[in-house]
């Protein structure tokens, strides 16, 4: 038979007994045969002798037992209130040859007189709770003495001992005595349960412990329950009397769940004024005790109760805290990380209660940084438990405060990250920079910025303990954008300060290298470029203005030229353009002369560092886009370069490649102005591109490529034509419309050719729409209706 | 009905720390059925936070992406209408009506939406609607000095775009209704 | 009784007459309803003489009535001996022809000792009336009961004590008093100052022991009269377990000390610790019961409030620290031992005064 079932077959058979016990006890009862009745009751409470079962299974007998007593003391009760005494009744129970079953009959009779003559109260009570030291026996004597505290839940003394008037009901002060000496007992018995029996069992007996360990607590949940216990009389008799026995007891799993206890049932005001001598305590537990966990609860209750309570601030809850915390690492010999966290609780008390004062979340952090100090410690890995206490600790503040700048104010903040290792410090920066970002938190002045970036270290630049290897190169992207987000939160309201704010910041950022600088200088050079816009919006106020503007673009010049250093090409190509088309915007002294550097930078990356063809032509595309934008050129600058970037468009490797990069390079010599201000519309020059385009075409071996571009090519001449570049006729529509009809028949019907010819089609229908709502003066419009559609 | 999202040019980290609050508060998951976006997030965060919004994630490239898996234009049928999609860099000149009209030919789409300039922007040619939802977190642009953010919402119905401006001016979000309905 | 049907006959009645009534024992006594009576009390009464035939007359040498206190041994039977003995004459001899009623009076007399059963002797006090006749007499016996009643005691000291087995077992225990009367409270406390063995659970057995015969004849008989558990469970150092006993539910006499030279009946406080492996460790301590006047127990207290409780001014002390050993803590553990004043913290393993108790406490190995 299994442990299990045989635990099963003792309480079946023991409950069977109580039940026939319970029955013939009911049926003497109903017949008034009380004598008859007790020695019933007698026997049922004799199963409570065993010592068989496992706590469980006791607790389960236990509770059938209890509710049967339930019905002798009912009648009991109604025959006493009737009138009918029973002579010396409390005697007779006593004769009871065996201890468990007198002393349940004794609470049970104890109790019925208790309700019956109130007066009795104090005195039954304390012969009571004393009788039961009889039972020494762990289980039975606390299931005994957990009866007598059920039993005696209502009837506890509940009113203030008032020493000028005589209380013999009792008071409370005979309720604490009484609840005070069946929880030390119970403890007691609780904790005995650990040294019995075999040591192999001792992870058993912790378990059973564990089960029972509510029937101790519960004495502390009656107290309470007492509304008569003041502040005072809590100070002064409760809270030593609970502390005395739980220091005793010299039992680690007991201290630490009563010691919560405390913290759980009693009310946080009585905390808050008791909290010197709670905390003593906690000095002299046993060593194994988690302490940290016990005053972490406290304090986290009391910083709750606090903030909720404004007039709980006549307390000097956190210097008293910092005292007796100091007091307890002083005393127990706490690991190290127990006491980052009993700080990290306490940061979270001044940072919950004490919000103004900075200075309370600083004392913590310069507590942590000189205990560190103390042991000699260098370097926290991250995969040490105190890394992880103080990371929790680390993070209070900035969520708290939602504002990097705050953070910084912190004295000792930027000591305690040193302490950490490379992994442990990017976290750190990480969770610095997401905080900023998220809060829109603006950080104002050159040193703030140098003192952010040297937190953050591990995002800006190689660490010398950083692990050799290969980081994921998705959180390394994801890291490095978060930076190059932050660059967006360093500035200054005054231009000037802002500029120094850049330079410093490339400063760091150089140190980056190539892998970095991708991310953090192109927003560098953008935040420069807005710069520039101001300096030039502020062109009345500031009359240097022309000269920080040439000093800003110089230095964004050499920033992106890093990048090109970088062995990158189409960031700082994109990065110049997006300075050319700037520069264009402000007309400041020399101004052409700088932008043309840039757009020849461009071009110059476009043609000696982008080889791949797809590149090729997306690049040639944003040059063409670009440069139809710049509108600072003299003609005899900017002819030179139409005609390269058409020459460029035309070299490329792939025909149709080439035929649209030409053929958007049209635009260059019809909308793009020069410095003179009007369009160029050199009607000659767009015809030449887009005839440049006609024969490219018909160099494609492919017919439907060649439906396909000869369709956008009429939506050129189309476009042009409208705009009324003459050198477009209808004749060239018309033969173009003519060469598309003849081949797009021969197409392969497919999804491809489909679509060409939807394309084609669209265009002839736009073709008919115009001409149909033409009125008649419009006479370009007018003249297509010689097409052929 | 379908609301789609019609936003881009949010330049991140680049040009712009990421979006509005205001606006990442009304972009929250369960509103929204389809994304189109315009381009140049620039991050993989970007991409991930447009993904919470809707699982319907439709993306071009922009002239800052990075990422080449994204094409240059695409269609995407949303109901009874046929939208293109174009950051339109790439249409010369940027912004240009009529050689996005050439766009919307080649397309063969009711809707062209097309970014790039960072600026709102919507009419009718032709019957066609062309939308330009700006930038989401108002990046910078050369060639554009006042940049309000701004996204925009489309609710479509049968043959009726009703479209949903949002834009963030002085730190208030301002809605505007433009209607567009297919003949 | 008649022999061969031939001849007047006569039954014999005894009727006590008492000023206060009938008392009777309780009827939890194996005796019939006997009246009690004290010492010096009068014992008085009538004889009735019925007479069996009512047409002859019954011829008689004399009618005597005897008072009677006599000591029976049962394994000497028919030596009875008799302490006490009075006799008075109802009639002188002559000739009855009817009925008759005597009146009979044994004023002030003396019963020295309480009436008592035990297993090998009996103490008995009873009336015998006798017809006197020539060839049978007719006699009728009657027995009475007698308790002695003791007042208070002027000394009674509690018994304290301390007692153990060397680094195994230190106790110190105390009963509240060392002479109880029948219907008294024994109150203590065990406290408990070294204990090194698994004690399953502590009793408290009250023993009475009757000894009769004198010298090499001596012949003791324990009877165990009560066993009371008073804890469960294995204490620890430090704890105090409280006693608490009421007599008055068991079947128990006054203490008596050589009656008549002839017996003795003696009360013992057993206390006995179990362990788990079932050895038993026990100490004896004689304890005085007597008996207490009825007129005393009477309006004491109030019968439906609980007396004898913990907070009451007779409780024990159960939750107290023993005091350091104070004068009234009896020196040595052994009963008899009168003399030591040294070594009272330890009593050591004392002699054994008979054949079942053989030290204070000790491991008398399973029983």
């Amino acid at each position: 038979m299994t442990q299990m079932e045989d635990q099963e077959k003792q309480l079946e058979f023991a409950l069977a007994s109580v039940q026939k016990q319970g029955v013939h006890m009911k049926m003497c009862l109903d017949k008034n045969k009380l004598m008859e009745a007790l020695k019933h009751a007698s026997a049922m409470l004799a199963e409570l002798r065993t010592s068989l079962l496992s706590p469980k299974s006791y607790y389960e007998l236990f509770m059938k037992v209890t509710n049967e007593l339930c019905y002798l003391d009912l009648y009991l009760v109604e025959e006493f209130e009737r009138g009918r005494k029973v002579d010396d009744l409390y005697q007779i129970i006593q004769y009871a040859g065996n201890i468990v079953p007198r002393l349940y009959l004794l609470i049970t009779v104890g109790l019925v007189y208790i309700k019956t003559n109130t007066n009795l109260k104090r005195d039954l009570l304390k012969d009571l709770v004393e009788m039961c030291r009889g039972v020494q026996h762990p289980l039975r004597g606390l299931f005994l003495r957990h009866y007598l505290l059920q039993c005696s839940k209502n009837v506890l003394p509940d009113v203030p001992d008032n020493e000028e008037t005589e209380h013999p009901e009792g008071t409370v002060r005979d309720s604490i005595d009484f609840i005070l000496m069946n929880f030390a007992e119970m403890n007691k018995l609780w904790v005995r349960m650990q040294h019995q029996g075999h040591s192999r069992e001792k992870e058993r007996r912790e378990k059973e412990r564990e089960e029972l360990k509510i029937l101790v607590g519960t004495n502390l949940v009656r107290l309470s329950h007492l509304d008569s216990i003041t502040l005072d009389k809590y100070r002064k008799i409760v809270l030593p009397g609970i502390l005395e026995q739980i220091v005793s007891c010299r039992d680690a799993i007991a201290q630490e769940y009563l010691m919560e206890c405390i913290i759980q049932v009693f009310p946080d005001e009585f905390h808050l004024y008791t909290l010197n001598v709670f905390l003593k305590s906690c000095c002299e537990l046993q060593p194994s005790v988690n302490v940290k966990t016990i005053v972490i609860l406290m304090i986290n209750r009391l910083t709750v109760f606090t903030f909720h309570n404004s007039n709980a601030s006549e307390v000097k809850l956190f210097e008293v805290l910092t005292e007796q915390i100091a007091n307890i690492i002083q005393s127990r010999d706490l690991p190290l990380e127990d006491t980052v966290s009993l700080q990290a609780a306490m940061v979270g008390l001044a940072l919950k209660c004490y919000p103004d004062n900075l200075d309370y979340v600083d004392k913590s952090l310069q507590t942590i940084s000189d205990t560190f100090a103390k042991r000699k410690i260098e370097k926290i890995s991250h995969k040490n438990p105190v890394s992880r206490e103080l990371m929790a600790l680390m993070k209070l503040p900035i969520d708290n405060y939602n504002d990097l700048l705050l953070v910084m104010k912190l004295k000792h903040f930027p000591e305690i990250i040193e302490y950490f290792d490379y992994t442990g410090r990017k976290t750190i920066a990480i969770y610095l920079l997401q905080n900023a970002v998220q809060c829109r938190t603006m950080i104002p002045s050159v040193e703030q910025a140098d003192i952010v970036l040297t937190m953050v270290s591990p995002l800006v630049k190689d660490q010398p303990d950083q692990p050799i290897g290969e980081e994921d190169p998705e959180d390394f992207a994801e890291e490095q954008s978060l930076l190059g987000r932050f660059v967006h939160h360093m500035k200054a309201d005054e231009p000037d300060l802002q500029f120094k704010i850049l330079m410093a910041e490339r400063e760091h950022f150089s140190l980056g290298g190539n892998k970095r600088i991708c991310y953090t200088l192109p927003p560098l050079v953008f935040q420069a470029y807005q710069l520039a816009l101001i300096y030039s919006g502020k062109r009345e106020q500031d009359e240097l203005w022309e000269k920080k503007c040439r000093k800003i673009f110089q230095f964004c010049h050499q920033t992106i030229l890093e990048l090109t250093k970088a062995e990158l090409a189409e960031l700082p190509l994109r990065l110049f353009l997006q300075g050319a088309l700037t520069i264009s915007q402000i007309n400041f002294k020399n101004y052409e002369t700088v932008a043309y550097e840039f757009y020849s930078q461009a071009f110059t990356l476009y043609e000696e560092e982008i080889s791949e063809s797809k590149c090729q032509l997306a690049a040639i595309i944003l040059l063409i886009g670009t440069f139809e934008k710049i509108n600072c050129f003299d003609e005899e600058n900017a002819e030179p370069v139409r005609t390269q970037c058409a020459l460029a468009a035309s070299k490329l490797l792939k025909k149709p490649d080439q035929c649209r990069a030409v053929a958007i390079s049209s635009h260059l010599f019809w909308s793009a102005q020069n410095n003179v201000g009007q369009p160029l519309q050199d009607g000659k020059r767009v015809m030449d591109c887009l005839k440049k385009c006609v024969r490219i075409t018909k160099q494609c071996m492919e017919v439907s490529v060649q439906v396909q571009l000869f369709v956008e090519l009429l939506n050129y001449y189309v476009y042009f034509y409208e705009r009324g570049n003459n050198n477009v006729s209808v004749d060239i529509l018309n033969q173009l419309i003519g060469q598309i009809k003849k081949e797009i028949t021969g197409l392969t019907p497919n999804e491809e050719t489909e679509q060409i010819t939807k394309h084609f089609e669209n265009t002839i229908a736009y073709l008919q729409n115009r001409i149909e709502s033409a009125d008649t003066e419009d006479s370009v419009y007018k003249a297509l209706e010689g097409l052929t559609l | 009905m379908c609301s789609v999202l019609v936003i881009g040019d949010m330049h991140v980290p680049f040009r712009s720390s990421g979006l509005p609050a205001q606006f990442k508060k009304l972009l929250t998951p369960g509103k929204i059925q389809h994304v189109l976006c315009t381009g140049n997030l620039c991050t993989k965060e970007m991409y991930e936070f447009l993904k919470s919004i809707a699982n319907d994630v439709h993306i071009v490239r922009g002239d800052f992406d990075e990422n080449l898996n994204y094409p240059d234009q695409k269609v995407v049928n949303v109901g009874q209408f046929k939208v293109g999609l174009c950051h339109g860099h790439q249409v010369i000149p940027w912004g240009d009506p009529e050689s996005l009209a050439l766009l919307q030919r080649q397309l063969d789409v009711d809707v062209l939406v097309f970014g790039h300039t960072h600026k709102f922007d919507a009419f009718e040619l032709g019957n066609k609607f062309f939308l330009n939802p700006g930038s989401a977190t108002g990046a910078f642009n050369p060639l554009n000095p006042d940049i309000i953010p701004s996204f925009v919402v489309m609710d479509i119905q049968s043959s009726t775009v009703v479209s949903y401006v949002y834009r963030l001016v002085d730190d208030e979000v301002k809605i505007e209704k433009i209607q567009y309905t297919k003949k | 009784m008649t022999f061969f049907g031939l001849g007047q006959t006569a039954e014999l009645e005894i009727v006590l007459d008492r000023p206060d009534g009938k008392k009777k024992l309780d009827e939890s006594s194996k005796k019939d309803q006997s009246l009690i009576y004290y010492d010096g009390e009068t014992v008085s009464g009538r004889v009735n003489v019925i007479l069996k035939k009512s047409s002859s007359r019954l011829e008689h040498q004399g009618i005597k009535v005897e008072f009677i206190g006599q000591i029976e041994m049962y394994y000497d039977r028919g030596n009875h001996h008799e302490f006490t003995s009075l006799v008075k004459e109802l009639a002188r001899p002559g000739e009855m022809l009817q009925n008759t009623s005597y009146n009979f009076e044994f004023l002030n007399v003396e019963k020295p000792y309480e009436t008592y059963t035990g297993s090998n002797v009996r103490l008995r006090y009873f009336l015998r009336v006798t017809v006197i006749r020539r060839i049978y007499d007719i006699v009728k016996e009657m027995d009475i009961i007698v308790h002695t009643l003791s007042s208070y005691p002027d000394m009674n000291n509690s018994i304290k004590m301390e007692v153990g087995i060397e680094d195994c077992l230190h106790i110190e225990f105390e009963y509240n008093k060392c002479k109880y009367h029948l219907k008294d409270v024994i109150v203590g406390k065990i406290y408990f100052l070294l204990v090194r063995i698994k004690i399953k659970h502590m009793e408290i057995a009250i023993i009475k022991r009757e000894t009769t015969g004198s010298g090499p004849n001596t012949f003791n008989e324990n009877e165990t009269i009560a066993k009371y558990e008073i804890m469960d469970g294995a204490p620890v150092r430090g704890e105090s377990i409280p006693i608490r006993v009421f007599l008055a539910g068991y079947d128990l006499t006054p203490t008596m000390r050589d009656v008549n030279k002839r017996f003795s009946v003696r009360y013992f406080l057993n206390l006995v610790l179990m362990d788990e492996e079932d050895r038993r460790y026990f100490k004896q301590q004689e304890i005085t019961l007597w008996r207490k006047g009825e007129k005393h127990l009477k309006g004491m207290q109030n019968r439906n409030e609980p007396s004898h409780l913990v907070s009451g001014k007779d409780g024990p002390k159960g939750s107290e620290a023993p005091r350091t050993t104070t004068q009234s803590v009896q020196p040595s553990g052994s009963i008899d031992n009168t003399d030591s004043e040294n070594d009272h913290n330890h009593s050591p393993m004392n002699e054994g005064d008979d054949e079942q108790i053989r030290s204070s406490i000790e491991d008398s190995t399973s029983e």
